[in-house]
């Protein structure tokens, strides 16, 4: 018998109830699972804590569910809707583009654009064959005919590629030239001579292509068929693709040379999808425009990237808005995914008395490790009415959706320190590119990942799931154990997502009192930190749970809010870095990369901004000596001793993993408090890369100072406030000792103040100072 | 030693007094790169001149490649590339064997030109021998080389062939252009009667059958009157070439027209062995039919198909040698012969047509222009097939790639006891090297080897065990880090069998989409101990790379 596996996603990651949400299930092995409604209280079952806890709720989704086989398109690529058969090009013709191709040859071929079923050898292509050669290609049903260049393409290089065929005479002519300048290729202009990069090639083929109407019209791929699965698309192709055309002559070279250098198109047109058309200043989205007669608009689907350099780029400009034209380049990649498509499994509407809180579908068939899934879905209350809100991290979840650094990253032991602890759906997501990357990864041809979704199934959004490379779990599982201190101490709280702050901006937190986030809030979308931002000042409260938060900037499209946008620039801790000219995304039009460099460091909101990171082991904190001032004091109550949490499910502490500093050059506000730090962390904390100008040795935990976690108390306006544990292990300690242990103790002692609407503990002690002591 | 190393980590925060380790001697980790200055192997130059021509790229202009017609066949296949040492455009010829073939050719047909007037006669009848023996072994190599069929019987079909039409054209006075068709038919009979069997033998029990086949021929033909056994054949086909015309003309036209049998040979041999039914046989060589089976090639179909295709143009052959030398003779069936032409097929090498071309010839010559030696150019014939047999794999033209796999045992050889090096590469390991980054990093991580096996002592391994994660000895700390940069591949990871209980340890495949393979069968009870386990195998392989 095959192993039973079974993965799933929900359409929505954050419903109320009276919605409805689908679930959406592959099986391999069995054809049944058995479903069951569950409340997700604690996520770790680390034998130091309070182990695994979920509540089975009755439910009309319960029972047993029919599963089947799915399957997933992997790749990204523009298919274009030709009803009239514009495209069914039986006489001459000119097919053209300018390419920048990423990775090839290898054995695979790579389709450019045309008209091509691969299944039944009917059509025609122009694409990169398994030699890396340029390649057309056309069959008869039967037989397929090629022309190819004379010499391999060099990868990362802008050429100018075009093929024409004279239908009355059968000769196909091959064209590939050079449009390398200083800027837009990985070499100038020293290593070959121009002409050697071109080829021009003339052969009489042998018949036509049969242009049967069923073939789609793609660019970056070709139809397929599955006896399962039916269509799909498959040869897909890695790298740019810059203002492609057809005509229905032939082109001569004169004309070519014109187009090469960026004239306008002769006539003939059939379509001339200008890719730099329909950037606006907020960016641009998946539908490449055919500015010839046709309009035979094309459709991007798993999202091709778009804001990046074309192949006249001339360096100048650095962003899209200001000059389009430079900015034709769409990038396409083989493993790039951000929706499974799956059909609906089930459905479910969300009971009106069910309430705020984080859920799963519990799934399982069989024994096997594989054959149990979690599709988690959080709650939000239908009317705000709790005083305390939790904010899911959902961004930051996706930022990590199904990251594969410790099989990929070569750095992950060096940074973490340890080696990895891999389970086996680790191994199951990496063996298949049917999962899709995280931020964290590269496509197969370098270039970082700068899309997630959660329309797949997220391994590292579920519970119990602990992070390969560093052995802890790691967002969900680890938020879980707020949820779960929550619980414990029985508060008055719902939940919110990222998804909604981003939707909904201030609206969605002003109702509530305090704002306690998730352990690692990283990804923040500009709405979400203006809405923070908005919040605070009219006098909310945020304990900032977490380390390294506020600090990359994405963006999500309305319409779209389960793809979220990063591109990683030239600072920060990052996974990869963005090519230059390519910095700005493209679904709102902004910079991306850290809100620090954005003139928005993390310290102006939270008083705190990432300081460094390391996994070998998490310590305590030690009261500093402000938090004896009675403005703050209160905070400490019930403390027993200096030291705050020794212990932790995050590798032993309460301080550590990712921890943030108390920054005044970076906005902390002047009147907050540093009322605890830590201190002795192991040289495996490293100091981030942005706060280095020049490196130098010692900038490690026991060299360097800065190295710390500070826990910083503020004050903002109409009575407002700010407490930052600044340090992702944070949360993970509240669990420790049955809940009862001293981080609880400040915690309790924060929410019980900030959950209370009015004034402030410690607000009456703001005279000068004037001592005796 | 009394060395003490003592833990920062613990005094920073509360100032209580740090956790005292036990470690080795400090060791200087420059002194490695004062110490080697040179390779400790001579080093020889290297680079190879060219001393052959390549064709430029066409560059910027156009280049129109011919077919040949009707096919998608391009007239050369060739490969245009960058020089990796210099990047200039240039051109190579994949396979010149086209180029060989046409002046071979044309040098045949030109031949009757160039024969010196005194040799006139023998050479005639030599070359025209050379080309039906060429033909015949041409189909036979179908059967041997592309179905894989050790069938020892194709002179028995020719011969069969050549006898049935002589005899037909005694009794009913058929023309001469009837002959070569008839012999199909017969040729087509002989083969389905033969080709039963071989659904049902393997190999060389075939082979054995089918000798007793062409035995039983022999006998036949010497003791049945009907075919002549008084006059040692059976005479009195009709000629192609009748004896009103000139002697010279009749030599000129028998040439060609055993010319032009050859090159029928050499295109069925082509259109067979190059097209669905050779792929597909190529898939199924022998002991590998199983998979071949597997994956869904009917080979026996196609190994049958071959076999009766040949046979039908072996009879044609047969018609051909009937008209040719107006009869058939108890030659063709004799054991010689078949041996003989064995070693056409051998010497040339097994599966390509010009192995049986330049087989034939080089046995024919041998044979026929050699005549002198008598019975010593049999023996010589002999030597030149055991020492085929011997020290050659695929024939005479299986020389080249033979003698590049050998050359590269050689150099892997050569390196193997050169290589004092740890993985530093030598000039010629460096020169084949693509990325010269990798050369460095080779030199590098010898050198980082090297010193950090002077590390490894008791109290380090004993400091790890102590506490495998966490501030370490700057000893245990460079050990780590340089464990925890190595590339992916291989590199150890942990495998949870069951969360916080038994664990395992795998290495990683480095490959995307490949997973972890296993490295021991251990179960570990707790993530600390398989930390340990790695660490040991980690130190265990630096001390024996």
């Amino acid at each position: 018998m095959a192993e039973i596996k079974l993965f799933g996603y929900a359409n929505k990651i954050s419903v109320k109830p009276g919605e409805e949400i689908t679930f959406h299930v592959n099986a391999d092995g069995t054809d049944t699972a058995n479903a069951q409604l569950v409340r997700l209280i604690h996520g770790d079952h680390n034998p130091a804590g309070p182990g695994y806890i979920e509540e089975e709720l009755g439910s009309a989704v319960n029972g047993t569910w029919k599963v089947k086989k799915q399957f997933t398109q992997v790749g990204s690529y523009l298919t274009v809707a030709d009803p009239q058969g514009k495209l069914r090009l039986d006489g001459s013709f000119t097919l053209c583009a300018f390419i920048w191709a990423g990775k090839f040859g290898e054995g695979r071929r790579q389709a450019i654009l045309g008209r091509w079923n691969m299944y039944k050898n009917e059509g025609y292509c122009l694409g990169i064959n398994q030699r890396g050669l340029l390649e057309f290609w056309q069959g008869d049903g039967k037989e397929i005919d090629y022309l190819a260049a004379e010499v391999p393409l060099d990868p990362k290089v802008w050429y100018f590629v075009a093929v024409t065929f004279d239908a009355s005479t059968g000769k196909a002519t091959l064209h590939q030239m050079n449009v390398l300048n200083r800027y837009n290729s990985i070499w100038g202009k020293v290593v070959l001579e121009s002409a050697a990069y071109d080829s021009h090639v003339q052969e009489t083929l042998r018949f036509r292509a049969k242009n049967a109407p069923d073939i789609p019209f793609l660019l970056a791929g070709a139809e397929d068929w599955h006896e399962l699965r039916g269509s799909f698309v498959s040869q897909t192709y890695n790298g740019k693709i810059d203002r492609p055309a057809v005509f229905n002559r032939v082109l001569s070279r004169e004309e070519l040379e014109r187009l090469k250098t960026g004239g306008t198109a002769p006539d003939g047109v059939v379509a001339y999808w200008d890719t730099s058309k329909g950037y606006t200043d907020d960016g641009i989205g998946d539908t490449v425009h055919d500015v010839g007669p046709n309009k035979l608009d094309a459709q991007g689907v798993n999202r091709p990237v778009r804001a990046q350099t074309g192949y006249n780029w001339g360096g100048k400009n650095d962003c899209f808005r200001l000059n389009p034209a430079e900015y034709g380049g769409v990038e396409f990649h083989e493993d790039a995914m951000v929706d499974s498509k799956w059909e609906v499994t089930n459905r479910m509407t969300i009971p009106a008395d069910l309430r705020s809180g984080a859920y799963a579908i519990r799934l399982r068939s069989g024994e096997g490790e594989l054959g149990e899934e979690y599709i988690v879905f959080f709650v939000r209350a239908a009317k705000p009415k709790a005083p305390i809100c939790f904010l899911v991290p959902t961004a930051s979840y996706l930022a990590y959706a199904n990251e594969r650094l410790a099989f990929d990253a070569m750095i992950a032991q060096p940074i973490t320190g340890q080696t990895p602890i891999i389970s086996p759906i680790d191994v199951e997501v990496y063996q298949s590119r049917e999962f899709g990357l995280s931020t964290y990864d590269s496509h197969s041809d370098g270039a970082g990942v700068c899309y997630s979704s959660y329309l797949r199934p997220v391994i590292n959004m579920r519970p119990k799931y602990r992070i390969a490379s560093m052995g802890i779990p790691w967002q969900f599982p680890a938020d879980l154990s707020i949820i779960a201190w929550l619980e414990h101490m029985k508060y008055d709280y719902e939940i919110l997502t990222d998804e909604d702050l981003d939707r909904d901006g201030l609206a969605a937190i002003r109702p509530y009192n305090v704002v306690v986030t998730g352990t690692h809030p990283e990804y923040y979308s500009e709405k979400m930190l203006d809405a923070t931002e908005d919040y605070l000042a009219e006098g909310g409260r945020l304990i900032y749970m977490g380390g390294n938060g506020y600090y990359w900037n994405v963006a999500f499209r309305p319409e779209e809010p389960a793809i979220m946008e990063v591109r990683k620039l030239d600072s920060g801790m990052r996974a990869w870095q963005a090519r230059p000219g390519e910095h700005y995304l493209q679904t709102t039009g902004q910079k991306s990369g850290l809100w620090k460099n954005l003139a928005r460091p993390p310290q102006k909101l939270t008083g705190v901004g990432f300081i460094s990171q390391g996994f070998e082991f998490s310590v305590p904190y030690r009261r500093m000596p402000d938090s004896w001032h009675r403005s703050v004091a209160w905070i400490m109550e019930g403390v027993e001793g200096e030291m705050i949490g020794d212990k932790g499910l995050a590798h032993g502490g309460a301080a550590g993993i990712e921890i943030d500093r108390y920054d005044l050059s970076l906005g902390t506000p002047p009147h907050a408090k540093i009322v605890a730090s830590s201190g002795g962390h192991p040289d495996n904390y490293m100091l981030v890369c942005e706060e280095i100008l020049y490196a130098h040795p010692g900038m490690y935990g026991t060299y360097d100072y800065r190295i710390r976690s500070d826990m910083v108390y503020f004050t903002t306006p109409k009575n407002g406030a700010v407490f930052s544990p600044a340090s992702i292990a944070f949360g993970q300690a509240l669990p420790i000792n049955g809940f009862k242990n001293n981080v609880s103790t400040v915690m309790k002692n924060v929410l019980d103040a900030f959950s209370k609407p009015g004034k402030l503990p410690g607000g009456e002690w703001i005279s000068d100072e004037k001592q005796w002591r | 030693m009394a060395n003490v190393w003592k833990d920062p980590t613990g005094t920073l925060l509360d100032g209580r007094a740090p956790r005292e380790v036990k470690t080795g001697d400090y060791k200087d980790p420059r002194q490695i790169w004062e110490e080697t200055r040179q390779y400790k192997v001579p080093t020889y130059k290297v680079g190879r001149l060219r001393y052959y021509h390549k064709w430029r790229g066409h560059n910027d202009k156009l280049w129109h490649r011919l077919r040949y017609w009707p096919t998608r066949r391009r007239v050369l296949q060739i490969r245009g590339e960058y020089n990796p040492k210099t990047l200039a455009r240039e051109k190579t010829i994949v396979d010149k064997r086209p180029i060989w073939w046409a002046m071979g050719l044309v040098g045949l047909a030109m031949g009757p030109l160039l024969f010196p007037e005194s040799m006139q006669g023998s050479l005639f009848s030599a070359v025209s021998t050379f080309f039906i023996y060429a033909a015949i072994n041409l189909c036979w190599m179908l059967i041997i080389g592309t179905a894989s069929i050790f069938s020892m019987a194709s002179y028995a079909v020719v011969g069969a062939a050549a006898y049935g039409t002589t005899y037909a054209a005694i009794q009913m006075g058929l023309p001469w252009y009837v002959l070569p068709f008839l012999g199909c038919f017969i040729g087509l009979v002989f083969g389905l009667l033969i080709a039963i069997p071989a659904t049902r033998l393997d190999g060389f029990y075939y082979s054995l059958l089918t000798l007793g086949v062409v035995e039983l021929c022999r006998v036949y033909v010497l003791q049945s009157k009907e075919l002549g056994s008084a006059t040692g054949g059976l005479y009195g086909a009709p000629p192609y070439a009748p004896d009103t015309i000139p002697e010279y003309s009749r030599l000129l036209l028998s040439y060609y027209a055993c010319f032009i049998l050859m090159l029928l040979a050499l295109a069925l041999y082509r259109f067979v062995d190059g097209k669905r039914l050779g792929r597909i046989l190529r898939m199924a060589p022998e002991k590998r039919e199983a998979f071949a089976e597997a994956t869904g090639v009917d080979y026996r179909r196609a190994r049958i198909m071959v076999f009766l295709i040949s046979s039908v143009a072996l009879g044609f052959i047969g018609g051909f040698y009937a008209t040719h030398f107006r009869g058939a003779s108890p030659n063709l069936f004799t054991f010689d012969t078949v041996l003989l032409s064995l070693s056409m097929l051998v010497i040339g090498g097994l599966g390509r047509a010009e192995g049986a071309v330049i087989g034939t010839l080089i046995v024919v010559l041998i044979d026929r222009v050699l005549i002198d030696l008598g019975p010593l150019r049999l023996v010589l014939i002999g030597t030149l097939m055991l020492f085929v047999v011997l020290f050659l794999r695929g024939g005479l033209f299986g020389i080249k790639p033979q003698f590049r796999a050998w050359r590269d045992k050689k150099k892997s050889e050569a390196r193997s006891t050169r290589a004092e090096k740890g993985g530093e590469m030598l000039p010629e390991e460096s020169t084949e090297h693509p990325n010269k980054d990798e050369v460095y990093f080779r030199r590098f991580d010898k050198n980082q080897r090297e010193y950090l096996k002077t590390l490894i002592t008791p109290e380090l391994i004993e400091e790890f065990k102590q506490r495998p994660v966490g501030q370490h000895s700057e000893a245990l700390e460079r050990l780590l880090n340089y464990f925890r940069r190595q590339p992916q591949n291989d590199k150890y990871a942990v495998m949870v069998v069951e969360q916080f209980k038994a664990y395992r340890i795998v290495a990683l495949s480095g490959v995307r989409g490949v997973a972890p393979r296993l490295v021991e069968d251990k179960i570990y009870p707790s993530i600390e101990e398989a930390y340990k386990g790695v660490f040991l195998r980690r130190v265990q392989d630096l001390l024996e790379a």
